[in-house]
């Protein structure tokens, strides 16, 4: 169960219970986080744990009481991240830092707001609001599940900010730190407020205008009375309710540009000022009911609109992956230092796991660069003392000491950004509302001028009166609510089925996409998987438990690979364990002499090898046995789909790697696949490709996609965790739903068509109450109920025109 | 149907109090979360001594799972 699909927040705790049981347990799962454990997993308190570190947290939950958090959903733990994939913890204590964490601090008694962006079920916010248990300096925490955040009041004196970060971390809960987000909650609340108080005075109105309506005969004095009350009434309507569209209608005249809100509010304008004319001059009742449901529609539609994933982080920057803290050594003292602090000559020191903050030199240590930061390629490359290392690596090996070359603002990365940043100029997607808006806004001038005249040769008493229902009656509030519901629809919808969009908008530039381009390694392959294949005469169990035995006592990803594909086997003791840098693994296991590595290594010669798979030769008591192929393999159903999205679109696949397998290689078009991609490469390729009028997806994962993924005109990313550090991007997908890709184009496509039949719909509506208004039959009764005709008829039919396109798209 | 009158201004001044009301909550915060506060009023204050009773008790499928 991915944790992104739990974001997903009508889910019920039922259903996520059933999600789990009906999950195939093949394996023994970890009774902490349901990984599966290896055959040799720890058994702990009768339980199965698959690591040590799921093993504490049992323990630490135990010895507080806490293993309630066991019961209310099954398996509910968050696997420890590794040493080092996190800040180190001595950035808490940093004065910028916590102050974006701390929201009050007094008398010793603090209270900070975490994000955790781990917590995805009923026993997560539990155990996060049952803290005070674990520690006793925690006084209070309390969980916002809707923003992924925990709020903690604790003494400070006893459990300082870094020591609370710390513990969090140790039960899998560890805060993300980055640029203080804004918080929505201000906007959020205003804009409920707003509907309420509208749905109150609609409701009202409505209510007062019955009785003229019926044509109640009460006392007259009692009637005006209430007419003056439908008036003040009317004044919170236009005076707060309507703030915001007058205000981004005049921003549009202001740029000269054309929006929905332009029409609006000139109806609003028209609407109360004729009405306030009516009420004083005894002319009749007015249309404050019309005004007040109009208002009310709107900020529905308004609120709907603005509901997105809080949860979710689409705006990142380079600062949000890189270190903030460093070890720098001086002497024989280490202290930790703000790594925009470092000047060229420090001496810093990178943990295993830990990011290389600014491009450095090795000094000491032996270096085991993973550049998939970077690339997306897994694999790590070795450094020795003296080899430059760039920004961006993480060391997989013990610990190494490196001298500062140049600070973190000249370090390549950080340049790379900022000139991808600079660059970056996405054209601006006309909207299709917009386009609408101002031929909208003209054709009613028009029609209100011709109608003036008219009636200015006939009758001119009626100039007034018929002017101002044409304004109020074409004020496209259904055309205003129609985008809105759709797309609101469409993108709750696309959330059910793990594509997550950052607005509504977004559907709209999906639809007209015509060109995809993918990025390989962690998009169309998936990081963990591959294909092992044994060349060479059949290997008996023993000496594939020799392999094992050899590889699970590695941290070379090849190493990994073979433990992983192996992991059933119950290998023997290796002693006299040497690994020979870049070249492979000697040791004794099981009496004999094993050697696994190079061909070299192995005392064999090179094999071919096909479409960029890697090999790993096996020697046994100085015989060579035959070597392992390794390749990644593309994730499941994405050949397939690729196949349906070139029926109609332009594909290309754009990698950093040097060669693309022949499986992923055949999917797509001959003369699109282009390799050893840089960063800027593949922003530059989308480019080209907008250039020559293409509409572009990009997709992919990892930050040397994030200029490809600014620059292309809707860019998605993908992400295995919700944890996951993912750049800024439009849409974040889960992984396990990337097959549906042309599934989610469709559906955005058909969104887009449900959106131009509303609009025709709302435009006939508009038509029927223009050609009354110019005949001069308007009435207040007819305004009043064409309005929330139109409204609720075209959002009806948006509504279940999104849920059937769903259907229809994506089972 | 001067009673009508009447109606209405009741019926107004009840809606007035609705709406403070809706007012105090949207400030208050209380819609800013709609999913943990449901949760949270399923939660045992109780606290269970070993999760064996507490897997066995609400999981009877939990035995054939772990081989």
């Amino acid at each position: 169960m991915g944790g992104l699909t739990s974001v997903i927040r009508h889910a019920s705790i039922v259903a996520a219970l059933c999600s789990v049981a009906t999950q195939e347990l093949t394996r023994t799962a970890c009774f902490h986080c349901g990984d599966p454990c290896a055959d040799d997993h720890r058994v702990h308190d009768g339980k199965d744990f698959c690591c040590q570190g799921c093993a504490v947290v049992y323990d630490l939950l135990n010895e507080a009481g806490l293993c309630n958090y066991y019961e209310l959903e099954r398996r509910p733990g968050v696997k420890q991240a590794a040493p080092g994939e996190e800040q180190r913890a001595e950035l808490f204590a940093l004065e910028e830092v916590r102050s974006t964490l701390v929201e009050f601090s007094e008398g010793g008694i603090t209270r900070a707001r975490f994000h955790v962006p781990q917590m995805h079920c009923s026993s997560c916010i539990w155990l996060l609001e049952n803290l005070a248990r674990i520690h006793p300096a925690i006084m209070r925490s309390r969980v916002s599940f809707a923003d992924k955040e925990v709020t903690i009041t604790f003494r400070e004196q006893d459990l300082p900010l870094p020591e609370l970060v710390k513990l969090l971390r140790r039960i899998g809960y560890g805060p993300q730190v980055g640029a203080g987000r804004a918080r929505q909650g201000g906007t959020d609340r205003m804009l409920l407020i707003r509907v309420g108080v509208a749905g109150f005075i609609f409701g009202n109105t409505m209510l007062f205008a019955v009785p003229e309506y019926l044509g109640a005969d009460g006392e007259a004095g009692l009637k005006t009375g209430f007419q003056w009350l439908t008036v003040l009434f009317s004044i919170p309507v236009v005076f707060f309710l309507s703030t915001g569209f007058f205000r981004s209608a005049w921003a549009g005249i202001r740029s000269r540009t054309a929006n929905i809100d332009q029409p609006i509010a000139i109806g609003i304008v028209a609407l109360w000022v004729r009405s306030l004319h009516d009420v004083i001059s005894g002319a009749g009742p007015g249309y404050f009911d019309s005004l007040a449901g109009l208002l009310f529609f709107l900020l529905v539609g308004r609120w709907y609109q603005a509901h997105t994933y809080r949860a979710l982080r689409f705006d990142r920057t380079l600062d949000d992956f890189l270190p903030l803290v460093v070890l720098r050594r001086t002497g024989h003292t280490e202290e930790p230092v703000k790594v925009a602090d470092l000047v060229p000559g420090d001496r810093i020191v990178v943990r295993e796991q830990e990011l290389v903050p600014v491009d450095a030199i090795l000094r000491s240590g032996a270096g085991h660069i993973d550049n998939s930061f970077i690339t997306g390629e897994p694999l790590a490359v070795r450094k020795v003392p003296g080899d430059t290392i760039k920004a961006g690596g993480r060391q997989r090996g013990a610990a190494i000491e490196l001298e500062v070359l140049r600070t973190f603002g000249e370090s390549r990365l950080k340049q790379l950004w900022a000139e991808q940043e600079t660059t970056h100029h996405r054209p601006a997607m006309p909207r299709l509302i917009d386009a609408l808006a101002r031929r909208f806004t003209i054709a009613v001038l028009l029609v209100a001028t011709g109608a003036a005249l008219y009636w200015w040769g006939r009758d001119p008493a009626q100039v007034w009166p018929v002017v101002t229902a044409v304004l109020i009656v074409a004020c496209p509030c259904a055309l205003a609510l129609s985008m809105p519901f759709a797309y609101g629809h469409t993108v709750r919808l696309m959330g059910r089925r793990g594509l997550f969009l950052r607005g509504t908008e977004v559907v709209e530039h999906l639809s007209r996409i015509d060109a995809v381009v993918f990025d390989k390694t962690g998009t169309l392959t998936a990081r963990e998987a591959h294909q092992v294949q044994w060349h060479g005469p059949p290997l008996p169990m023993a000496e594939q438990e020799l392999v094992l035995a050899l590889a699970r006592n590695s941290t070379h990803p090849l190493s990994t690979v073979l433990a992983h594909e192996l992991r059933d086997l119950a290998p023997p003791q290796a002693s006299h364990l040497r690994e020979h840098p870049g070249h492979g693994i000697a040791a004794m296991a099981g009496g004999r002499s094993v050697r696994i590595g190079s061909a070299a290594f192995c005392g064999t010669s090179e094999k071919p090898r096909h479409n960029g798979e890697a090999h790993v030769h096996l020697s046994v008591n100085g015989a060579y046995r035959g070597y392992f192929s390794i390749l990644k393999q593309a994730r499941p159903g994405m050949v397939d789909a690729v196949h349906h999205l070139r029926k109609g679109l332009r594909t290309a696949l754009l990698t950093g790697d040097a060669q693309v397998d022949a499986q992923l290689a055949g999917a797509f078009a001959r003369g699109s696949i282009t390799t050893g991609c840089s960063p800027v490469d593949k922003q530059r390729a989308i480019q080209q490709m907008q250039e020559q009028g293409h509409r572009v997806l990009m997709v992919g994962d990892g930050l040397n996609d994030a200029g490809a993924l600014a620059q292309a005109d809707v860019g998605i990313t993908v992400t295995e965790t919700s944890a996951a550090l993912n750049p800024a991007s439009d849409a974040i997908m889960d992984a396990t739903a990337l097959h549906r890709l042309p599934g989610f184009m469709a559906m955005a496509r058909r969104a887009h068509r449900i959106v131009i039949a509303s609009l025709a719909l709302s435009l006939c509506y508009n038509l029927i109450g223009v050609s009354v208004a110019v005949a001069g039959h308007m009435t207040p009764l007819f305004a009043a109920i064409l309005m929330p005709v139109s409204s609720v008829s075209v959002v009806g039919f948006v509504t279940l025109g999104a849920w059937w396109a769903a259907r229809r798209t994506i089972r | 149907m001067s009673v009508i009158f009447l109606l209405l201004t009741i019926s107004t001044l009840l809606a007035s109090m609705f709406l403070f009301a809706f007012i105090r909550a949207v400030r208050s915060g209380q819609y800013d979360d709609d999913r943990s506060p449901a949760v949270r009023i399923l939660l045992d204050d109780t606290v269970r001594a070993t999760p064996d009773d507490a897997g066995a008790s609400s999981h009877p499928s939990s035995a054939t799972e772990q081989p």
